[in-house]
């Protein structure tokens, strides 16, 4: 699976994409696996709503999904 | 019932978008600019640098046909800019062309606050120290 951070997510886990094998996953215990090591990331992620293959998620199995989008609290106007 | 709504990378051109909502069924024009100010919590801001998602074009242009059907409002017109932008830059516009006043003033302010609530897009603030910020980002 293609992780892809934007913006203040990308900068708190110093890059843009990465791949993660999503097996056996979910999106809460991917969060826990990403933020382990990186306590600003574990943040913005907590604050963060989520695209899995271009589809609002907020929780649950990442099994075969092929994209997804860390999307930090927007901040546009 | 004209609509125009993008996000765009270059300065948004307000003198034509004004002219796009131009409509003899109007009473009232009301337009929003939403510009680069130079503080923010008390900080001193230089800058913006506005980032979008891949599907931000997409969300505005669902956005601003979500008030197609407002009552007395005959035209649209709403761009976001992403990239850089100076002190005083336009990062939002809208424009809403309207029978009545408080039709317009209504429709223009709540579509300001609907494209803020649900707009992928980020701002960077430069700040005088040197430093940046993501607005909104813990």
């Amino acid at each position: 699976m293609l992780i892809r951070f934007f913006a203040g997510a990308a900068e708190a886990a110093g890059t843009e994409e990465m791949e993660f094998d999503a097996a056996g996953h979910t999106l809460e215990t991917l969060q826990t696996a990403l933020g382990a090591d990186n306590e600003r990331l574990a943040k913005v992620m907590a604050a963060s709503s989520w695209l899995a293959d271009g589809q609002r998620t907020s929780s649950g199995p990442l099994d075969g999904v092929a994209q997804l989008d860390v999307l930090p609290p927007f901040a546009g106007g | 019932m004209k609509l125009i709504a993008a996000v765009v990378d270059t300065d948004v051109d307000r003198d034509a978008l004004y002219a796009e909502v131009d409509d003899d069924r109007a009473g009232a024009v009301v337009s929003f600019s939403g510009v680069v100010r130079n503080h923010d919590g008390g900080k001193a801001v230089t800058g913006i640098q506005y980032v979008g998602h891949p599907s931000a074009e997409d969300v505005m242009k669902r956005t601003i046909a979500e008030f197609a059907d407002r009552e007395g409002v005959h035209a649209i017109a709403a761009q976001h800019r992403v990239g850089d932008l100076d002190i005083g830059g336009v990062a939002l516009y809208v424009a809403v062309a309207a029978s009545h006043r408080g039709q317009a003033f209504r429709c223009a302010a709540d579509i300001v606050d609907r494209v803020k609530e649900v707009l992928p897009i980020w701002k960077k603030q430069y700040l005088a120290d040197g430093g940046h910020e993501w607005s909104q980002c813990p």
